[in-house]
Formats: structure tokens, sequence, C-alpha cells
């Protein structure tokens, strides 16, 4: 017997770019999320890739993947008779998630105050590069910085270079993730006890919320945790290794020992010098060799046999893998981990799909709206 | 006001990081966790501890940080479910739970006979969530991975990085924290299915199939245009100049991010450089894209003899994106993260004041921050073997005598 588990739950969301994620994940599990969306509509609309790399407002990649299931309006925030009818809808919704700068939803009579008075029992959620308010609420926002100033940036990357960033907009898809779980909290909470909230997530405390330890080492050891590049944080001579990326003959691999059957590594490698006490005493504090004296076998091998004999031998190692062999992917493919999504004018579009599994009330991936596509159905003739 | 999940009974039998980040999150919104600790877990320190404090007992298994960081807002139950009666024990406490968290590999649940048909059989509306690596069904299934090794496979690693060197890896655990959170929202929309029909479920949150979610772009860009995206360090797509650079002092680093023509102009004004300004190379986002390469030089040298602090300043002032790559050391004095409390402080009872991490939001109606300190060894035992079981003294000592059970950690 399978249910819709936000089932009833009506959203306003007037989020762009990557901090739509929050209304996704309300989306796929059965909650009505609309789209506030200006004229020419939300920014993440002309973000590469494109389909066929043709720039248009239905054909973003980003815009495909991130807005599916939810139904779209366009409001012009300028113009006063629009911003009336966002009250009126706020009267029969239940959340509205916004990513303006502080301050901005208030200057148009759209601040959580304001709506409270409106509509009492409303959850609403604001995210931001660092916050509402504060020192830095004023600051200009972007990815980069949010991770700068988390400490989370420091810490990505050789320690013989600059600090660098991970892959697109992490850091902003993990504030609104932050967002969603805030959310379904608010709703539990108003579900339970009655009352609305004002949820202030900061896309800094979502990068911050990964660093996991060096803070609380500092604060114990006065330690600095540095740059180790894919080697793990602690980097004690006795601490664990190797747990890194290594080459092999045609490509990368991650290289994992088994915690608890420290020689297996040297077994697989047939590197004997890998067991001698020395090395498994003080693992971190020879990495430099290990490095080496694993290269010698893994230089032999490819990748998919790497991992193979690994795995095996109950050792946790996996291949490097790139974005079209993840695509291909036999597992994700047999899990049905990837959808195909019928689109009026992307065709049909191979796109991820669920987050996870919940098999009584299963995610829907519906495909993302046409910009206004449900003008007429939201607001009626107004 | 009571905190959201106050009232909800959360049996936590969880491992490494991804498990315990989502009980953790859930504890810290009033839930009532208690994690399921082997009675020879925390036996073994590695590398040292601090210091208990003056009055407490010196129980250095209660001290160590990582440990507490990630298990706060929860109680510790000892019990050894491989035993037949700490089985049983374990499933009568799961008639009492509303959520059982587990992120074993696939086999370990089903060897102990603590998988979702045996719980469900004693608790059928439980809300039971296994958090494997891959999954328990497809060709990866049997595959054992800890968060890196994800990271390698998600695509993450490869996209991460300079161009010009090996693929790259996000700092420390970021598969576990987004694994983390992803569960605790599946685990209250359940919770809500289950309040309006009484019916409890199955999850299973594929950390793999979480983290594919932050790479979806290039995914898209190979299902749409059949193009493999590369790892392309500080360089954005479209904005130019994008990047970290060096500014005066060890290991001192400023990001900087020119998002407008208007943040470019404002650059070259206060770089006194409106040479640049008037380069065709510089004349447009895209043609700085272009020549992003020589760009990045000539910041570098206007950053390199520059104080960080002030550069972020008189950037941010100037309406231009940009901010320290702050270090460990610096974020407990950073005035943003002071004026939001980002770190929240327990008491811990042996350690003292503690700063934990807290999820990422503020709420006026308290649903913020954290809600206990971290577990004392076997600080849950009374309680669940008292008043939710009704054991005795004889009982709980003959429970103690087998190992079944214990106040402190086994050592032999």
């Amino acid at each position: 017997m399978q249910g819709i588990p936000l089932e009833g739950l009506k959203v306003l969301d007037m989020t762009t770019s990557t901090f739509n994620y929050a209304g996704k994940l309300l989306a796929g599990f059965g909650a009505d999320v609309v789209k506030v969306e200006p004229p020419d509509g939300d920014p993440i609309r002309y973000q590469p890739p494109f389909v066929n790399d043709q720039v248009d407002p239905e054909l973003s990649g980003r815009h495909l993947h991130m807005n599916t299931g939810k139904r779209s309006i366009v409001l012009d925030l300028d113009i006063h008779s629009d911003v009336e009818k966002i009250k009126d809808l706020v009267k029969s919704f239940d959340i509205l998630i916004e990513s303006y700068s502080p301050g901005y939803m208030e200057s148009l009579g759209l601040g959580y105050e304001q709506l409270n008075a409106i509509q009492p029992e409303l959850i609403m959620a604001s995210i931001t590069y660092f916050g509402q308010d504060g020192p830095y609420a004023d600051y200009e926002g972007s990815e980069l910085v949010a991770d700068a100033l988390s400490g989370y940036l420091y810490l990505t990357g050789d320690s013989d270079k600059e600090p660098v960033k991970c892959f697109d907009n992490l850091i902003e898809q993990q504030s609104s993730l932050q967002a969603a779980v805030a959310i379904m909290t608010a709703v539990t909470a108003r579900e339970l006890q009655g009352g609305g909230d004002y949820l202030d997530i900061s896309a800094t405390e979502a990068a911050l919320f990964l660093l996991g330890g060096p803070a609380q080492m500092y604060h114990w050891t006065d330690r600095i945790a540095g740059r180790v590049g894919t080697r793990l944080m602690n980097s004690a001579p006795q601490m664990f290794y190797p747990s890194c990326i290594r080459p092999c003959k045609d490509g990368y691999v991650h290289v994992h020992s088994n915690t608890r059957y420290v020689d297996l590594l040297g077994i697989l490698m047939e590197q004997p010098r890998l067991n001698e006490p020395e090395i498994l005493e003080t693992p971190m504090g020879h990495a430099d060799e290990i490095d080496e004296i694993m290269s010698r076998w893994l230089m032999k091998h490819d990748k998919f046999e790497v991992v193979r004999m690994a795995q095996e031998m109950r050792l946790p190692f996996t291949e490097v893998f790139t974005p079209e062999e993840i695509v291909n992917d036999d597992h994700l493919n047999e899990r049905n981990f990837f959808v195909e999504v019928d689109h009026p004018l992307a065709g049909t579009v191979k796109q991820p799909g669920a987050p996870g599994m919940m098999t009584g009330t299963p995610w829907e991936t519906k495909r993302a709206p046409l910009l206004g596509e449900h003008q007429d159905e939201v607001l009626g003739n107004q | 006001m009571r905190k959201a999940l106050e009232g909800i009974r959360i049996l936590e039998m969880t491992t490494a990081v991804a498990g315990p980040v989502c009980g953790h999150i859930l504890g810290d919104m009033g839930a009532e966790m208690i994690k399921v600790e082997e009675p020879r877990s925390r036996a073994r320190v590695p590398g040292g501890v601090p210091p208990s404090i003056a009055g407490a007992p010196d129980r250095p298994y209660n001290r160590q940080t990582n440990y507490v960081e990630l298990n706060r807002s929860k109680r510790s139950l000892s019990l050894n479910v491989a035993a037949d009666e700490g089985r049983e024990i374990y499933l009568r406490l799961a008639e009492k739970c509303d959520v059982m968290i587990e992120n074993f590999a696939p086999r370990v649940v089903g060897n102990l006979g603590i998988d979702y048909e045996s719980i469900k059989q004693r608790n059928p509306s439980i809300i039971y969530v296994s958090m494997p690596a891959f999954g328990k069904t497809g060709p990866y299934r049997d595959r054992g991975s800890y968060g890196p090794g994800i990271d390698a496979m998600s695509g993450i690693s490869h996209l991460t990085g300079y161009p010009d060197r090996e693929p790259g890896k996000p700092a420390n655990f970021f598969c576990d924290q987004n694994a983390g959170l992803h569960a605790a929202f599946i685990i209250m929309t359940a919770l809500r299915h289950r309040r309006r029909t009484g019916e409890g479920q199955y999850i299973e949150m594929s950390m793999l199939e979480g983290e594919l979610q932050s790479v979806a772009p290039a995914l898209m860009d190979v299902t749409l245009n059949g193009r493999n995206r590369v790892r392309t360090g500080n360089k954005h797509e479209w904005f130019a100049p994008h990047g970290v650079y060096k500014c005066d002092g060890e290991e001192a680093w400023i990001a900087l991010a020119i998002t407008s023509e208007n943040a470019w102009n404002q650059l070259c004004k206060i770089m006194d450089r409106n040479d640049l300004k008037e380069n065709a190379k510089f004349s447009s986002m895209e043609e700085r894209v272009n020549n992003s390469d020589e760009l990045d030089e000539i910041l570098s040298k206007w950053t390199a003899d520059k104080d960080k602090h002030s550069l972020q300043k008189l950037l941010q002032s100037n309406g231009i994106s940009a901010g320290v790559a702050l270090r460990p050391n610096e974020l407990f004095e950073d005035p943003q993260m002071l004026h939001r409390s980002s770190f929240a402080w327990s008491d811990h009872p042996e350690m003292g004041p503690f700063p934990h991490t807290r999820t990422a939001w503020k709420s006026t109606r308290g649903n913020t921050g954290i809600s206990r300190h971290g577990p004392l060894f076997g600080g849950a035992n009374d309680f669940v073997f008292r008043d939710l079981l009704g054991l005795t003294d004889d009982d709980i000592q003959s429970l103690i005598d087998a190992k079944i059970t214990s106040y402190s950690p086994v050592t032999d």
C-alpha cells in the first residue's frame, strides 16, 4: 500500500540557482511545490548544460534536474499587485522558501513577521550565504566565499598548492538540503504542537557542518589541521594509512586498507615490506613510502581489475569514475537510479532520480515545469 | 517550548560516521536517541584524549573528541546484540521505539537477527532506516566502502581538484554528512506519513545515490550532450576572475568571486588598474573567462603583500564577493560565527565545555542547536533495563556477568 508522505503540504518556492534543491526534495515526496518565477524565469534556466547546447530557458539541464515536480507561476516583484498575490497565496500555503539577500523580502512586505500576521501557521525558510543578520549580512555572497568563510575551503586540496573548492555549487546545494531538514523539523513541530516557524539557514554554516573535526581538534589540542589531498585528515604517524587516491594503469583508484586485517594490503599487492612491523605500527608516518611501494603493483593493473581483486579480499577499494562511467554504470541502472523523463520541449531526458528509497511511500520524479505553466491553475482569474 | 521531535524514541545501531550524523541531527531536534554500543567498544583509546575536569571521574573512553562530537544529543546503551539474550533485549526495546537506524554492511543486521523483517514482527509500524554504501540490491551490494571510496565513485573526486593534478576529494567526510542530512529529512517525512496512516516502512538510503545529487550538472552534461566534464580548480564556468589567491603570511588565502560587471569595475578601481578595464581581453565576463589564467596571475601579484582580513573588508565594502579562507583556529573568533553561535556548546560532565558544530539554521521556536552533551558509556542502561523493560537488579547482574551489558568498556 503506497502513500504520498508529504501530501497536503503546499510550498511556495521563491528560490534560485542551487537553492532550489529543498523544493525538489519536498516535491519528490508529494508536496505541492509552486515555483514563483520572475518574468524571464528563474536565472537557473539560463545556466548550462543545455539540451544539445541550445541556450533556452526550457532546456537547461540544471533546471530540468533541480525543479522536478514543481509547478510554475510568474510574478513580478516590482509590481505591487503581484506582491499582493503572494500574500493572498500565503493564506492557503504551509511553507515559503526563499533565497534573496537579507531584508529584500521584508522590504516588499513579505518578511516573516508580516506574513505570519496573515498566516500564523506559516513555516518560512530563508536561505542566504551568511545568515539574516550579523557583521556579514550585507556581504556580497557567492559559493566560493561561503566556502572560504566556513573553514571548509582551507582544508580541501594539496598542502603545496592553494586551497581548492569542490565541484560546482556543492555548498549552495548543502544549504538547501539543510533547509529541507529544517523545514521538516518545523512541519513536525507544527503538526504535533501547532504554530509556524522562521528558519534562517546559512550556506556558510552548511559548509562548516562538513568540516568534521578540525575545529574541535584545534579547541582541544591547539593543532591546526591542514590540507592533505586525498588522504584522511588525521595525520598522526600511527594513524591508519592508506586511504587515498592513487593512479593505476588506466586511471585512478581509491585505495583503502582493511582496518581490522591490516596485512591484507601487503598480501594483495605481493609487497612484504608493507607488512613489516615498522610500517604497520606507524602507517601514516610512512605514507610516502607506502605510496611508492603500492605504485609498483597498481601501475600493472586496470582500475576495474584493481578493485575486483581488492574487494574479493575485503579491501574496500573503489574506482574513480568519470561522469560518463556513472551514467552507464550497471549497478545504478539496474537499481533504476536514473529515470527517463518526458518533457514537451526537451524530449526524453535521462536524469538522476531519487535521493533515497522509501518502500512504503516512494519518491516520484515528475518533469520540471515550463515557465508560467500553471499560472491559471494557481492564480485563477486574478 | 518543546523541541520538535520530543516524544519520539529512536534506536541507533550505527558505526563510522553517516549513521551517527543522522542520529545526532534528530537528537539535536529533541528525539530521544538510544545509541547501542557493544560492551567492548571504546575500550581502546587511539591517540590522546583531553584531561578530565576537576571532580569528574577519569574515564578516557568518555572523552574521545570525535566520538563526542558525532554522538552528542544521544545516550548510550551497552548491549551485545550478537548474544541470544542481547538480541532479545534489543527486540523488546525495538517494540518501544518509533525509528531504528542502522548503517552496517548489508549482511550484518540479518546475521544479527535484527533486520527489518525481524523488527517488523515485533513492531509493525517501525520506521526502519538502512544506510548502506551502495544499496542492498545491484552488482555493488557486496562491495565495502567508507565515505572517501564513495567520493571516488560518485564523480566528486574526478570533478574536484586542480586541472593539472590527480582527482581530488572534498575535505574530510562530506559523503557522510550528506547522507546523514538526507536520511534525517526522509525519516521525518516517514514520521509524517505514520502520523497520518499509522504505517511504518523500510527505507534504504544508498550513500552513493545521495551523493550523486551533488554532481547532477555533470551527469546532465553526459546525458544531454555526451560531454564528460573535467575538474577546473577554482575557476567558474561563467564568472571571472574567480579564485583563491595568496596573501601575506603563512597559509593566508583570500577567495575572490567577481560575479558582475559592477564588481569588475570596482575591483579595477581598487587595484588602481583602469588599464585592465580598458583591455579588450577583459571587457566582458566571457572574455575574462577566456583569459582567466592571465587575470589570476595579475591578482596573485596584487594580493601577495596584503593582509587577508583587511583585504576582505576593503573588497566587501565595495560590493565585491571576497572572503578569507579561514583556518580552523580562526573559526572561533570569526565575528559572524560568534554572532550566530555557529558552535553550540555543551557542558560535558567529564570534559567541561565542548564546542559542537550544529546544523546550519536558526529557528524562532527554538528548533536549533543541540540537545545534550556526548553520551557517557552505558548512560542509558538503567533507563532501558529498569524503566522500559522492567528488568530486576538480578536480571541486570546476570547480563553483566555474561558480558551482554556493562557499565564501562569490557577490556578482555
